[in-house]
């Protein structure tokens, strides 16, 4: 068992008086709700509140009695922020909800077909100024302006600061020759052998990242983005290049923004009532390329699955599943243990560890070894859980099974991913830390939870369609997975690790890899927990405000 | 050659725990006797001496279907008189309680019939018809399955199995539902599951020293006994594994 110090002592210390090894402390005695300032500030808000509606609001004193145990504040993993729960609620937390609207506003869209629409059926020419007098008609007409018609009305651009279209290709000749404002730079965003990996990948391609504004996907949903997207490009380009507004050619425009585009979010069945670029829809590996630490910090893999757990935590188990599968409260705590206080970040650490030391290194495990992938997996499952009952600090931070779960199953999933490579052998580790977790304590996490972690490792390895995909491709709407709260993060950190193992640039799509490392964004992807972190102290400054439109 | 069960693999302390809690020829200890009056008080879904309150009619009563499953299970007394369905529930803590919740839904439905159990890391919930709920729950407060100190009785406002001890080691309860009696150094609840007050105070006894916990936990632990120490559990645990996995991909590459 390794004795350097443990990541999460920090937290531990700032969490409880006592030692973090102490089974022992005292209850009843701390004053309740009011050791909570955000309960405080809530309290005295829901009164005045209550006061002015004529209504009773939010009290602190009705159900169970709040602040029973020493009020617990939390580390954002890798920063020095320290949180209330309350601040890390995704209704609370404006980073968190932009990271979602990030997401959601965005629609990629390639300029190859309609170029050739341009070029090959209207006989016009398209160079590099014609491509940039587009970029620049098509800057005017995303965020909400008109160009085709003369009485029209347009969007308030205070509304829709944040909505722009910025290219990115492989083609490093034409990519100079595009005005810099409209360019994602893959060579100055990315090192070297990643950007020339997705330069390979994208090739000669010319893909348009779309931002929509953020106020329409809050109004709309995602289904709005290919729609506004393909409207107001469709405006450009009658625009830039002079054509007929009504001639049967600009209909392929149209159908290349919306059906030749690449959605974050594949549409979901009726029965979850949500179109395209909802969460539901988004597979784990666009969610993994979404997440960008390695390409800021590309010699730690480690940094890179845990962002991308906490990007997975927070849209997928806090805004999607949080929303879909229950509403409310009470996914909070459960999805935020797998990005506060540096448990995951210890158990993935001594991972790492345990791959150099007795595996060989990154991806030198062989993925047929399964009785050796089992040993490893066997190994990190049981520091976890160790840690837990070495550390009652640790175990209370996480006082429910779920968080437990997931946090050790992450770490176990995480292991088998790096050490081999392959994503898929880190999701049977994970399986294998489920049956486990279970055998040892006794306990796992709750009925609908534990029914598809125990029936999982029979379909990790399984590429049938109605019964597997490889795990960059599946999502949260894959059969199991549909109501595993908190696992989702997990499922993201897992192929993310198994490709930032590999040195890989890319999860599952090059193109939307590139699309989220543009510091345009509002929310920094490659600072999942640090946005997040900032949201809670209040600092986040999100788009998508009405303010601009409101007197007073 | 007729099956004989064998419950659970292992020779370690909780594997042979395990086994000896599943098994309904073994008849479990019973280290105190709390009135059945006040098993019905601290549950709380009638008041002793009440009549069962019934969704139908006796069994007898009732015209029933034609039906062969019918005819070959016997109905529980409950079900006979057409009691409701209630519930008892009891969360244990991971500091060797002396049982844990899966242990807990292997147990009841290896020793009971008529009885439909949910389980989640911390609590236990059983539910059946209730005149036989009660016969249960007396038994599962009385025998060394409880410890008034790891285990809760709660209907709501369940977490705490993961909270350290308090002062006395009393597992955390965030409605207090029982307290420590310093002078008899023994637990007393003072609300019901699900935290209403009770008339008077219920003793459910002395909680056990930590080394007679140890004996009768069913929990693996790092500083109790490791999983990974008793050899045959971790095995069947891997082999579990490797079966389902290997069956759900290419079962023709297992040849064990």
């Amino acid at each position: 068992m390794a004795t350097k110090q443990k990541l999460f002592m920090d937290a531990c210390k700032k969490k409880f008086k006592e030692e973090p090894t102490d089974i022992s402390t005292k209850y009843y005695c701390f004053g309740g709700w009011k050791q909570s300032k955000s309960k405080v500030e809530f309290q005295k808000t829901a009164e005045a509140i209550a006061k002015k509606r004529g209504i009773p609001m939010l009290n602190e004193d009705i159900g169970v009695p709040l602040g029973q145990r020493s009020w617990m504040p939390y580390q954002l993993s890798h920063t020095d922020i320290y949180a209330e729960a309350d601040d890390l609620h995704c209704v609370n937390n404006t980073a968190i909800q932009q990271a979602w609207d990030d997401i959601r506003r965005t629609v990629l869209v390639g300029l190859d077909s309609p170029h050739q629409t341009i070029e090959r059926r209207l006989g016009k020419e398209v160079t590099p100024e014609t491509i940039n007098a587009y970029l620049e008609t098509v800057n005017h007409t995303m965020p909400g302006g008109a160009v085709v018609q003369e009485h029209m009305a347009e969007i308030n651009p205070a509304l829709a600061y944040d909505s722009y279209v910025k290219v990115y290709s492989g083609d490093d000749e034409l990519i100079d020759e595009i005005d810099p404002r409209f360019v994602i730079d893959i060579n100055k965003l990315f090192p070297k052998d990643q950007a020339e990996q997705l330069k390979k990948a994208i090739g000669k391609t010319l893909m348009q990242a779309v931002r929509v504004p953020t106020i329409c996907g809050r109004i709309m949903d995602g289904a709005t983005t290919s729609r506004h997207a393909a409207m107001q490009i469709s405006m450009a380009f009658i625009s830039s290049y002079k054509l007929a507004a009504g001639e049967a050619a600009i209909a392929d425009f149209a159908y290349s923004a919306k059906h030749l585009s690449i959605n974050m979010g594949t549409m979901m069945p009726a029965r979850r009532a949500r179109g395209p670029n909802e969460p539901g829809g988004i597979p784990f590996g666009f969610m993994a390329d979404m997440a960008q630490s390695d390409r800021v910090h590309p010699d730690d893999p480690g940094r890179a699955a845990l962002e991308a757990v906490a990007l997975g935590a927070a849209v997928f188990d806090q805004v999607y599943l949080g929303g879909y599968m229950s509403g409310g409260v009470g996914f909070t705590q459960y999805a935020t243990a797998a990005y506060t206080d540096n448990i995951l970040e210890d158990y993935v650490y001594y991972a790492i560890d345990q791959i150099k030391s007795k595996y060989g290194g990154f991806c030198k495990l062989d993925p047929k070894d399964l009785d050796k992938l089992m040993k490893l997996g066997d190994d990190i499952n049981a520091y976890a859980l160790e840690m837990y009952e070495r550390y009652p600090a640790i175990m209370e931070a996480h006082f429910g099974g779920s968080q437990r779960a997931t946090v050790s199953a992450a770490a176990t999933g995480v292991a088998g991913a790096m050490a081999t490579g392959v994503a898929d052998c880190g999701l049977n580790c994970w399986y294998l830390s489920m049956l486990q977790h279970k055998e040892r304590t006794g306990r796992l996490g709750f009925y609908g939870f534990d029914l598809q972690d125990q029936c999982g490792s029979a379909n990790s390895f399984a590429y049938r369609s109605d019964e597997g995909l490889p795990m960059e491709v599946r999502g949260p709407n894959y059969p199991n997975y549909a109501m595993n709260v908190g696992h989702l993060s997990g499922y993201t950190g897992i192929p993310k690790a198994a490709h930032a193992a590999r040195g890989d640039a890319w999860t599952a799509n090059p193109f939307v890899r590139v699309a989220f490392a543009d510091p345009a964004l509002v929310f920094d992807f490659a600072n999942v927990t640090k946005e997040i972190g900032r949201g809670a102290l209040r600092e986040f400054q999100p788009a998508g405000e009405r303010s601009a439109v409101i007197k007073g | 050659m007729a099956y004989k069960r064998q419950f659970y693999p292992g020779n370690s302390v909780p594997a042979k725990n395990r086994r000896r809690y599943m098994d309904p020829k073994v008849k479990l200890k019973k280290l105190r006797d709390v009135p059945m009056d006040d098993v019905v008080r601290i549950m709380g879904h009638r008041n002793p001496g009440e009549d069962y309150k019934s969704i139908h009619p006796p069994i007898e009563e009732g015209k029933e279907p034609e039906c062969p499953i019918r005819k070959l299970v016997v109905p529980i007394e409950g079900a006979k008189h057409g009691d409701r369905v209630r519930y008892i529930q009891f969360t244990d803590s991971v500091y060797f309680a002396p049982i844990s919740p899966y242990q807990r839904a292997w147990m009841y439905l290896s020793r009971y019939r008529g009885v439909d159990t949910g389980t989640l890391s911390g609590r236990q919930i059983i539910e059946v018809r209730e005149r036989n709920l009660e016969i249960m729950a007396k038994e599962m407060i009385d025998n060394e399955t409880f410890d008034p100190a790891l285990t809760g009785i709660r209907g709501a406002t369940v977490h705490g199995h993961a909270c350290r001890l308090d002062e006395n080691g009393l597992m955390f309860d965030g409605w207090q539902r029982y307290q420590w009696d310093a002078k008899k150094k023994e637990v007393v609840y003072v609300k019901d599951q699900v935290a209403i007050p009770l008339d008077r105070k219920i003793s459910v006894g002395k909680p056990a020293a930590a080394a007679d916990l140890k004996k009768r936990t069913t929990i693996f632990r790092a500083d109790g006994v490791d999983m990974r120490d008793d050899k045959e559990v971790t095995m069947y645990g891997l082999r579990i594994h490797k079966l389902r996995t290997l069956g759900g991909y290419q079962p023709w590459a297992f040849k064990e």
